[in-house]
């Protein structure tokens, strides 16, 4: 018998789920090509058109048109080849014998598929199989999850990866994406052997660091020394991480799965932390630290700690967590069998578990921070990119600015060096 | 039958000086005999089956094959040298991500022509050849599986397999039934017996249990601590060879 | 083939490696001594001077006084104690004559101690380390597996309480250092105000510009990778230890290393000041592109040639078992194992690329970059707030999919 529940419309549309991402997928690579077509139109037909971000010109009626012939495009390759969305998400078109379907097969599936989707909606409130939509069947095959069906498909000769209609489809786009990127980029190689001549001192400096600042020095009335800077990047990216770790502790359990998954209020713990774990992460330490130089001074390196403490939680966060979904759920269910509470549990089962990895990614979060923080200078973080940067602007009036220049990436990479190494060795003796 | 292979005077020594792994062994072998090594862990029958295809350079000694000097023989003469011994391994070790089929037609890599098996491009007669010994081992159907979906019973045989494409003249075994449950080793174990007696191959097996080397051995050559301790065919050793062989403590367990 | 060894080598080698190695645990141990208590001096002082007479100073004894101080107390304190330095090579010191005058005896050891780096020249002549510090004075340093006790827990053991000093008293001066000041959070909030003002009212005329920007930035984010792939792949075979064979190989692996090791330190904004100046202007995004380029290069090969030195050897033994040369054992037994995370690899830094390439404009790299740094200098954040928010955007897809199509790749 049946249930109601188990065919409702929304199980159904959860089923055809990785088919409607596939296609969606697809019609989004045929838009890409239709982008790379219109860019060549505009480059090459259109000479007064030479727009160095490949401006598109259409005239009013052109984007219907695009849109339509995408999706015509997108609708043929699904009834007849593997695209790549298809076998991204795992699906395959066979048969009820579980073999491919002859072409002629195909070509009534693709015209089945243009009136039969209109009417797909209805047939989400009706009784049938999950997983299928209106135009599969007997005649014109099924779109199958692989991995389902793998053990029981009958053994045959794979095609050459070159042949299928994925491989050559990839390539196109792989040629086109470069060769896009290419005219985009402004790739010159000529440009880099014949400035040489001009920026060829540029070099020649760099190799001859003059360490006249490494400690303290005094020019034009202002004290500069390396090794202050040097520290005060290494502190700053050390409080940063530090900081970032104590609060990413909590909020990692918070932000884990099988911690928080019991209940309405834990479901929406878990998703709004994910949620602003992903917000804090995409933002980089940089960017943070413009906001952060404005609000608290520029130069400050109290700025760039910040931008890197709260870049520092959510990176921590998320890795923490997945940590905590991952743990081994043998020692809960043995340590909750004793009666233990749910803090208890976490505390004497989760915890011993998680500390090595933890220990691993702050030390890993160490290094990025410190690699951070010596450019953080740029947008006025503090550190010792403010030396960096300060040089390099006197390019025009010092003699030597390249060459202290050079002291001072000499001195970074000793340190940045140095510390990944050491940061190497101690994640290997820990696990 | 006459003498196939001769080692004389070989002497493996490891970590600059402090391992003697094998300690001046000499014996030879006949062609198309079976012969089988024992003896514990560590006692050399890695090393020893390692050095006769040169896997593993030996510090002093010789080994001829077939009149020819493997010692002293340069790159080249090596790998024609190779192409005429196959060998399997304990752990199989396929390729895990290639394809049956790959995996076997990997045997013929010494005969191909380097630039075609650069890209894969195999003649239709080294597929069909593959195909013939995958049939021969009894699972043609698995051709096209990836190697690491297939049991270890399975996988070894497509070792055998690859053994096969190389058409050799001697076939060595690092300890091939070890990972396998006792059912599987005999089947395994029967396969190299088809192709000693059926092909004419030499075969040298270095085995874990004495009822396997009963059975399918002609001849017995047993190792402890880098040095030859037996030398002779299966019947003759009774218990105190045995414990001369393993050591006081050893019991001897039946596979049946 | 080897030189013929005869049996009586086995016996007799002088192995000085490992006379070199038993010396060079004792003087590790002083060593990690002497750098704790001079970084717990340093920190300590910075503390004090900041608090008591507020100034800035590491040393507040001439540096010399220092060291000498530093370097006697660790002699006494691995003499007398468990040291880190004794608990970083996990050693224990053991009385061998069952406490009879212990503390005149640990004194003597101190004393004794200070012949050791003589001990090295012996170590050198006769190929053997024999510590008499330890001999004369009755004591015999054994390793802590060999003991089999129980650790006393962290409170009771100088060694693990000066550890916690170290890392409490880092971690104060660390920010002393950084000039934590929350208050000025709140205090300048109101002079910022009509930032933020204008920050939650964003103008979205640039989002077409930015979107144009965007594409760009995205295409010298895969160009770099592309290029960088293209470069890595091979070199990560030169680079890999188990595959460098003979002196020739064997020194471009240590010079390969090297150098990656160099160019990976540097952060790619920094390439791009000096490619910024190197290129015409105008091709910034050209510019933006090799630096990313570089450093990729450095970061990729470095990636896949550990992943090269950790390979199965099974398959690569079975293959040269068949008699296939060089190049069929690479093709056939080495890049099926290496392909998935390889790709692996690239896919995670593309994605790293990808917010690189966000920023590298902020030196004048090109991309969106260029015109966020530009908005934010003129103060114009109401358009600045819509192309942050449009990185925001292109990074959380980009990292979506590279963990997902990196979660098949397993």
């Amino acid at each position: 018998m049946k249930s109601a529940r188990r065919h409702s419309p929304w199980v159904r549309l959860a089923e055809l789920r990785p088919r409607i991402f596939a296609f969606l997928l697809d019609w989004a690579s045929w838009g890409y090509i239709a982008y790379g077509i219109m860019y060549f139109l505009n480059k090459y037909w259109y000479i007064r058109h030479v727009s160095f971000y490949g401006r598109l010109t259409l005239p009013s009626w052109g984007w219907p048109l695009v849109i339509l012939v995408t999706l015509e495009l997108a609708l043929l390759t699904h009834a007849f080849g593997q695209t790549i969305g298809l076998s991204l998400f795992g699906l395959r078109l066979l048969g009820s014998d579980l073999r491919r379907i002859p072409i002629r097969r195909r070509m009534r599936r693709y015209f089945e598929m243009h009136w039969k989707l209109l009417l797909q909606p209805i047939a989400l409130f009706t009784d049938r199989s999950l997983g299928t939509l209106l135009h599969d069947g007997e005649k014109t095959g099924t779109m199958r999850l692989f991995a389902k069906v793998k053990d029981e498909m009958p053994l045959e000769k794979p095609r050459n990866w070159w042949l299928t209609y994925r491989g050559l489809f990839t390539t196109v786009l792989l040629g086109m994406t470069f060769w896009l990127g290419w005219k985009i980029t402004a790739i010159n190689l000529g440009m880099l052997v014949e400035r040489i001549g001009k920026s060829g001192h540029i070099w020649r400096d760099l190799f001859t660091p003059h360490f006249t600042y490494l400690t303290k020095n005094v020019i034009d009335g202002r004290t500069f020394s390396i090794a202050h800077y040097m520290m005060e990047t290494i502190f700053m990216a050390f409080f940063a991480t530090i900081t970032g770790a104590i609060v990413a502790f909590p909020l990692s359990f918070l932000g884990a799965r099988n911690i928080m998954g019991f209940s309405a209020v834990g479901w929406l713990t878990y998703t709004v932390m994910r949620f602003l774990f992903n917000i804090f992460r995409s933002i980089e330490s940089i960017l943070m630290a413009v906001m952060f130089a404005v609000w608290v001074g520029f130069g400050n390196p109290f700025a760039g700690a910040l931008a890197l403490f709260l870049h520092t939680i959510a990176a921590l966060g998320k890795l923490y967590s997945e940590q905590v979904e991952a743990v081994d759920p043998g020692p809960l269910e043995a340590i909750a069998a004793t009666g233990a509470k749910r803090w208890q549990v976490v505390a004497y089962g989760v915890i011993p578990q998680i500390i090595p990895s933890y220990l691993a990614f702050t030390l890993y979060r160490w290094d990025i921070n410190i690699r951070m923080a010596t450019v953080i200078a740029l947008v006025g973080g503090g550190g010792i990119g403010t030396l960096l940067f300060y040089f390099k602007n006197e390019v025009g009036r010092l003699e030597n600015a390249w060459n202290l220049v050079g002291s001072v990436i000499v001195v970074i990479v000793v340190i940045v060096w140095l510390l990944d190494y050491i940061s190497a060795r101690v994640r290997e003796k820990i696990g | 039958m006459d003498e196939f292979i001769r080692v004389e005077n070989l002497t493996k020594i490891y970590e600059r000086g402090e391992v003697l792994a094998l300690d001046d062994i000499s014996f030879t072998v006949k062609r198309g005999e079976f012969l089988v090594l024992l003896g514990l862990s560590g006692s050399g029958k890695s090393t020893l089956l390692r050095c006769i295809n040169r896997l593993i350079e030996p510090t002093a000694g010789t080994i001829l094959f077939d009149g020819i000097n493997v010692t002293k023989a340069s790159a080249r003469q090596l790998r024609h040298l190779r192409r005429r011994m196959a060998m399997i391994f304990q752990q199989f070790n396929l390729v895990k991500r290639s394809s049956v089929l790959t995996n076997t037609v990997s045997g013929r890599l010494g005969y191909m022509n380097p630039a075609a098996s650069a890209i894969h491009k195999f003649t239709k007669q080294d597929i069909d050849d593959a195909i013939a010994c995958l049939e021969r081992v009894g699972i043609p159907e698995q051709a096209y599986k990836r190697a690491d979906e297939l049991s270890g019973g399975q996988q070894q045989r497509v070792g055998i397999a690859r053994a096969l494409m190389q058409q050799p003249d001697l076939l060595m075994a690092d300890e091939p039934v070890s990972a396998l449950d006792p059912a599987t080793s005999h089947s395994i174990m029967q396969y190299l017996e088809l192709m000693n007696r059926e092909d004419g191959v030499t075969v040298i097996a270095s085995l874990h249990f004495l009822s396997l080397a009963r059975r399918y051995g002609s001849r017995i050559l047993a190792l402890k601590d880098g040095k030859i301790v037996f030398e002779g065919s299966p019947a003759e050793i009774d218990a105190a060879k045995f414990k001369e062989i393993y050591g006081e403590e050893a019991e001897e367990v039946e596979v049946r | 083939m080897e030189q013929n060894y005869h049996a009586g080598f086995i016996a007799t080698k002088p192995n000085w490696r490992k006379a070199f190695r038993a010396y060079g645990k004792d003087l590790s141990v002083l060593a990690a001594d002497v750098f704790v208590l001079l970084a717990l001096w340093g920190l300590c002082s910075f503390i004090w001077n900041h608090f008591a007479l507020g100034t800035r100073d590491f040393l507040s004894l001439p540096w010399w006084i220092v060291v000498v101080a530093c370097v006697e107390l660790a002699l006494v304190w691995s003499s007398f104690g468990t040291s880190p330095g004794l608990r970083l090579v996990r050693r224990r010191l053991i009385d061998e004559r069952g406490g009879r005058r212990l503390f005149f005896r640990r004194l003597l050891r101190v004393v004794a101690l200070h012949v050791q780096p003589f001990l090295a020249l012996e170590a050198l002549i006769t190929a053997k380390y024999t510590p008499r510090h330890d001999r004369i004075t009755g004591f015999r340093v054994l390793s802590e597996t060999e003991l089999a006790e129980a650790r006393s827990p962290w409170y009771r053991s100088s060694s693990s309480l000066s550890i916690v000093l170290l890392g409490l008293a880092m971690f104060l001066v660390s920010a002393l250092f950084t000039q934590v000041d929350l208050g000025a959070l709140f205090t300048n909030a109101s002079a910022t105000s009509e930032i933020w003002y204008r920050i939650f009212h964003p103008d979205w005329s640039i989002l077409g510009l930015g979107v144009r920007l965007l594409i760009v930035t995205l295409y010298m984010a895969f160009m770099a990778t592309l290029f960088g792939v293209l470069i890595a792949v091979p070199l990560s075979f030169l680079a890999a230890r188990n595959l460098a064979r003979g002196v020739i190989g064997r020194s471009i692996y240590t010079v390969l290393r090297v150098v990656l090791s160099i160019i990976r330190s540097i952060e790619p904004i920094i390439w791009a000041i000096i490619f910024v100046v190197w290129v015409r202007t105008g091709a910034a995004a050209f510019a933006g592109m090799l630096a990313l380029l570089v450093h990729s290069i450095a970061d990729l090969t470095k990636l896949y040639s550990e992943r090269l030195e950790s390979i199965d050897p099974g398959p690569v033994e079975a293959i040269r078992a068949t008699g296939a040369n060089g190049l069929q054992v690479i093709l056939y037994g080495i890049v099926p194992q290496i392909v998935n995370p390889y790709l692996s690899f690239t896919i995670y830094r593309w994605d790293i690329n990808v917010r690189m390439a966000t920023i590298i404009g902020l030196v004048g790299g090109g991309g969106i970059g260029q015109r966020l740094i530009q908005l934010t200098r003129n103060w114009v954040w109401d358009q600045a707030i819509v192309l942050m928010l449009l990185i925001m955007i292109a990074v959380w897809v980009m990292d979506y999919s590279s963990s997902r199509l990196r979660a098949r790749l397993n």
